[in-house]
């Protein structure tokens, strides 16, 4: 909201959505059932969104307005998440959504599109690429010929897309060259949603909002971080996609670089955009690049037994389901401090999480309850889910005589202390790049360093042939991924 | 005094004990406080309202809730309480804790020395001071000093200008003041900024209509929190027949013609030249109100120049 709003009250009234039009490509897709339509008509129902908004879904199949506004009341109620479906308020928001049938290579869709834009008379314009990435390219190329990429005088025009961005660091590159020749980079939104999550943007809060942690974020303090992300479902369908992505590329050099980078980024001057960014940014340009000799002892892939099996995957698909690596990030604060990064489908339980190990005691005045050493009792847990929150574990005296230590755990609950329904990663997010804030979004240089990053891990895996499967369903991964830690003197946290 | 601060705060360290030990199964209960709310009742009825309320509230703003309920000629006497749930997704119960406190209106002195200890240290505290007697002088000013924002309901009061005058002087002797009043525009509010976030049309007229007898304070404060946005405007208030509260808002003036209707009990609808659209309007519950209060710990700039 512009400050020069009479009636301007950031107290009490949520970010709002300044009066535009989003067209999605790909409306007919499972990302806009699922998590473009209800997150925008939750933000219609919060009353964030202008009354003059319109959202134009485009996809191949022919559709009248109404039979489009039919599909979304379907997919809004069936999808709707912690809040309630308003038939009235529905009637209000449907009035407002369009829809324009046409083939994505077509120059006449973009045609009809420009005149759909003209009669609705707006000019600031969100184009959402919810489609295979292989149309990224020309989808931007056909709006630029179409003229509908120029900024205006009274108005911007911007893009989304959506992960992958590429698929390894030369087609990242090539991938952000085509849509630089019609989107400035300024214009364009690389949407990772993890970053979009309360629990993630918390991170950004607890280390910056806070004076007593920070000091101690540095290698002298910390011994090693774990970063977790686990599924306890499989692919679930999505075989044949999986199959050519794999953990590594799907979770790893996107979502879980981009919460390392948030761990470990230095503070920035100020909380804007490309100040933000430009942290993350230098943080992952500051992973150590293996040397192809390396990648054995810092990378490990895994395979679930059952994949192959699974609809659409090859019977000798070579995929990752299971990733792990270690990285070491080469700057002072966090030099000789490994980062063990893993993410599997098929593990025991669904969690996310960031455990921040810290170094013991320099001296170990006291025995725990059996006698030994108490081995560094101090952990900061980062749970993003489920369960959101954090944990510190300590060391405390045990009730009796005789001074025995045991663990213990201090937990702060996000859900109990903030009851308040949260909005979804993409309400956060689509506010976000309508407003033209791109803090939570991933710029171009951060993808390309992330590719960097895991980039000797691709070759080194295309070039071997995995003896797969080599973990069972329902266990956390193969043992080389145990080895790996354990050549460090570590092992992970598996509860 | 019959209640001890010593025996409440044993008892409250005993229900958490018991609490983790029936929830040991599950992995034992998490102790969640954000703050203390102290709540004066207006009567035993009100007390079990409130309870209710409570029960609501605490998943959102986590406290140690202290009810007092006033009786006539009863002594003082506290008993403790807990709040449990379990959050969407999780498995553990979280809990927040209370007590309640009966007394007689004589007695108000030694509520207060029972009061002081029984605050959690280190966290905000805020008094939610309900009903129309919160408005009569003298009362329970003497907790006041007890709190960091106090919250009324001016909507509660036979007389709003009154009323709106006692939480006016109220303020300028120091205290964060708040009003579940004020709260119920919030909807009304953001809707009407709306139309103002791209452009600023020109106003030179405003009417608000509202219903009842005589304008709420509800009404009252909107009037000026439009006056004050647009000070060149005429703002004014006219009476419609039909429930009290605001019926709706006209702006007028060169080229521009806003109109915001309620359309229904929940939801309004805005008329901007020949587009229409409805909103809907937040709950105005009790629980609804004090969520959106308790999460403003700071002071409120504009609901402060709208009362000064």
């Amino acid at each position: 909201m512009p400050e020069t709003n009479p009636f301007a009250d950031p107290l009490r009234f949520e970010r709002r959505v300044p009066e535009c039009a989003i067209v999605i490509f790909g409306a007919n897709g499972d990302l806009t059932k699922r998590k473009l339509l209800p997150a925008l008509y939750r933000l219609a129902y919060e009353r964030r969104l202008p009354a003059s908004f319109a959202i134009i879904g485009n996809s191949r199949t022919p559709l009248s307005d109404d039979a489009f506004r039919d599909k979304m009341h379907e997919s809004v109620k069936q999808f709707l998440e912690d809040s309630p479906f308003d038939e009235e308020l529905w009637a209000g928001f449907a009035r407002n959504l369009y829809y324009i049938g046409g083939d994505l290579n077509d120059p006449k869709m973009y045609a009809d599109l420009g005149t759909k834009l003209g009669t609705l008379g707006k000019s600031n314009v969100l184009y959402y690429l919810s489609t295979q990435p292989s149309y990224y390219e020309p989808v931007a190329d056909s709006l630029g010929a179409a003229k509908l990429a120029e900024h205006r005088p009274e108005g911007w025009r911007r893009i989304v897309i959506e992960k992958p961005f590429g698929h390894d660091l030369q087609s990242a590159r090539a991938l952000n060259t085509g849509i630089h020749r019609v989107f400035s980079e300024d214009d364009v939104y690389r949407i990772d949603h993890y970053l979009g999550k309360e629990t993630v943007q918390n991170i950004i809060a607890f280390r910056f909002g806070n004076g007593i942690f920070e000091p101690l974020w540095n290698r002298r303090y910390i011994n090693h971080v774990q970063i977790t992300a686990a599924e306890s479902i499989g692919v679930e369908g999505r075989g044949a996609y999986y199959q050519e992505a794999g953990a590594l590329r799907d979770m790893i050099q996107n979502h879980l670089l981009q919460v390392l980078a948030t761990i470990a980024m230095e503070p920035s001057a100020v909380f804007e955009p490309d100040a933000v960014r430009d942290e993350r940014a230098k943080l992952l340009r500051a992973i150590k690049t293996l040397r192809p000799e390396e990648v054995p002892l810092n990378a490990v892939a895994g395979q679930y037994r059952g994949f192959r099996q699974e609809p659409g995957v090859k019977p000798d698909a070579q995929v990752d389901t299971f990733a792990a690596a270690t990285f070491l990030i080469d700057n002072w604060r966090w030099a000789g401090v490994p980062f063990y990064v893993r993410s599997g489908k098929k593990l025991p339980k669904r969690v996310t999480d960031i455990a921040i190990q810290f170094n013991e005691a320099p001296y170990a005045l006291f025995s725990s309850a059996n006698g030994s050493s108490p081995m560094r009792p101090n952990l900061l847990i980062l749970r993003i889910q489920p369960e959101e929150g954090i944990s510190l574990r300590f060391l405390s005296k045990q009730p009796g005589s005789g001074m025995m230590l045991r663990p213990v755990s201090m937990d702060f609950n996000y859900g109990s202390s903030f009851g308040e329904r949260s909005p979804t990663a993409y309400e956060t997010l689509l506010v976000d790049a309508l407003q033209g804030d791109a803090t939570l979004y991933t710029r171009q240089d951060m993808v390309e360093a992330s590719w960097r990053a895991v980039q000797p891990i691709l070759d080194d895996w295309s070039s071997r042939n995995f003896d797969f499967p080599n973990y069972e369903p329902g266990t956390w991964g193969p043992p080389a991924a145990d080895e790996m830690l354990k050549r460090h003197g570590h092992q992970w946290r598996n509860s | 005094m019959s209640a001890e601060p010593e025996k409440i705060l044993r008892d409250l360290r005993d229900l958490w004990v018991q609490l983790g030990h029936d929830q040991e199964a599950s992995g034992g209960v998490l102790r969640a406080c954000a703050m203390t709310l102290l709540v004066v009742a207006e009567d035993q009825d009100d007390a079990e309202r409130v309870r209710r309320t409570m029960g609501v509230l605490m998943h959102d703003h986590p406290c140690r809730a202290i009810v007092l309920r006033m009786s006539e000629g009863a002594e003082v006497d506290a008993r403790v309480f807990a709040e449990c749930w379990v959050p969407y997704g999780g498995n553990q119960q979280i809990c927040a804790e209370g007590v309640e406190v009966t007394a007689g209106a004589a007695k108000l002195n030694e509520v207060i020395r029972l009061l002081v200890p029984l605050i959690v240290p280190d966290l905000p505290v805020v008094l939610w001071h309900r009903g129309g007697h919160a408005f009569a002088p003298g009362g329970f000013d003497a907790l006041f000093p007890l709190a960091g924002k106090i919250v009324f309901d001016s909507g509660t009061a036979s007389d709003a200008d009154a009323a709106i005058t006692v939480l006016r002087e109220l303020r300028k002797r120091g205290p964060r003041v708040a009003d579940l009043a004020w709260a119920r525009l919030t909807g009304w509010r953001e809707v009407l900024a709306q139309t103002f976030d791209d452009c600023t049309p020109s106003v030179s007229s405003v009417w608000v209509t509202y219903g009842g007898a005589s304008p709420s304070s509800s009404v009252r404060y909107f009037a000026r929190w439009i006056q004050q946005a647009l000070p060149s405007a005429a703002v004014g208030i006219e009476s419609a027949s039909g429930e009290p509260g605001v019926h709706s808002v006209t702006l007028s003036g060169k080229d521009t013609e806003i109109a915001i209707t309620l359309a229904d009990a929940s939801s309004v609808e805005i008329r901007t030249g020949k587009r229409g659209c409805r909103f809907k309007l937040p709950p105005a519950s009790d629980d609804a109100l004090m969520r959106e209060e308790l999460g403003i710990v700071g002071d409120d700039a504009v609901f402060d120049r709208v009362l000064t």
